[in-house]
């Protein structure tokens, strides 16, 4: 596999929070997804700079909304993964399952 | 309500225009929900520590999408403010010592003047080119600098002076603050 398939841990966790969500899901609620789902408070910019790298990795894909009053008249930009994305995170599933089995700390992690 | 000015500020300086649009919303919307659940302070707080954490990766992040003929206007641009600024800056140091009567005008008018005209460049610069133009003024700056630095090293024209680099490397701050203020006007 070509190294820019693989994915880093927190394009991983990004890719992960938009699956979750849907399509259509757009910076502040995956920032929120993260938070809630792993406690860890990422910054919006982290955010939007992973999302913009899976898309030249053709991960997801992105499109600008309308804008709305309650984001100060600002657009949205909406993403959506891609089916090479969710085979990016099917293949680091599998990676990490195979790392994690028979190792002799296997307790810890469940 | 609105978010702080200044790390909003911060934020516009920072990202590109395609970035900034949704970023600035996606903050804005976020910062709202904020102000209703824990309160305007604690958003305050909230806004500060993301824009101060988004900045790295707003720097180094570019949506760049420019054709060559995009990037030849620009580089036309940025050329044509640089001569521009030479001339108003001889222009106005000129004026600066008739104004005196043929004897010089002091130091820290010259100073002023030139880093002011500068400073000007710079903010017309941000007008002129809209896109990335703190990193173009920072590099129009950089240009600026090696244009008479490097022939000097070289030999080829006069010495520096002390003085003479204290004005030439001001001009990086100069144009920088330029830039970022047309830059952050322009937006907010």
């Amino acid at each position: 596999m070509a190294k820019g398939a693989f994915l880093g841990e927190f394009e991983h966790t990004v890719l992960l929070a938009l699956i979750r969500l849907g399509e259509g899901a757009y910076g502040a609620p995956i920032r929120q997804e993260i938070e809630v789902q792993t406690g860890r408070s990422p910054a919006i910019g982290a955010v939007h700079a992973t999302l913009a790298r899976l898309e030249r990795k053709g991960l997801v894909r992105s499109w600008i909304g309308a804008p709305t009053p309650e984001r100060g008249g600002k657009a949205k930009r909406h993403f959506k993964v891609e089916p090479l994305g969710l085979e990016a995170v099917r293949q680091a599933r599998t990676a990490l399952e195979r790392l994690q089995s028979g190792l002799a700390i296997r307790a810890r992690f469940a | 309500m609105k978010p702080p000015l200044v790390p909003r500020a911060l934020v516009a300086a920072v990202a590109t225009q395609s970035d900034y649009e949704c970023l600035a919303g996606d903050l804005c919307e976020e910062y709202s929900q904020r102000v209703e659940s824990f309160g305007a302070a604690a958003a305050d707080r909230w806004y500060w520590s993301q824009a101060l954490r988004s900045v790295p990766t707003l720097l180094v992040l570019s949506r760049s999408d420019d054709s060559l003929v995009d990037s030849l206007k620009i580089g036309a641009l940025v050329v044509a403010t640089l001569v521009a600024t030479i001339l108003v800056g001889a222009l106005a140091n000129g004026a600066l010592d008739s104004f005196f009567n043929g004897s010089y005008a002091p130091l820290w008018l010259h100073f002023a003047a030139s880093w002011s005209i500068v400073l000007l460049a710079g903010y017309a610069l941000a007008y002129l080119a809209r896109r990335r133009s703190v990193r173009l003024a920072i590099g129009a700056a950089l240009f600026f600098v090696a244009a008479f630095a490097i022939p000097s090293a070289l030999g080829l024209s006069g010495r520096i002076y002390p003085l003479a680099w204290l004005l030439l490397l001001g001009t990086i701050p100069a144009m920088t603050a330029g830039a970022s203020l047309g830059h952050v006007l322009r937006r907010l």
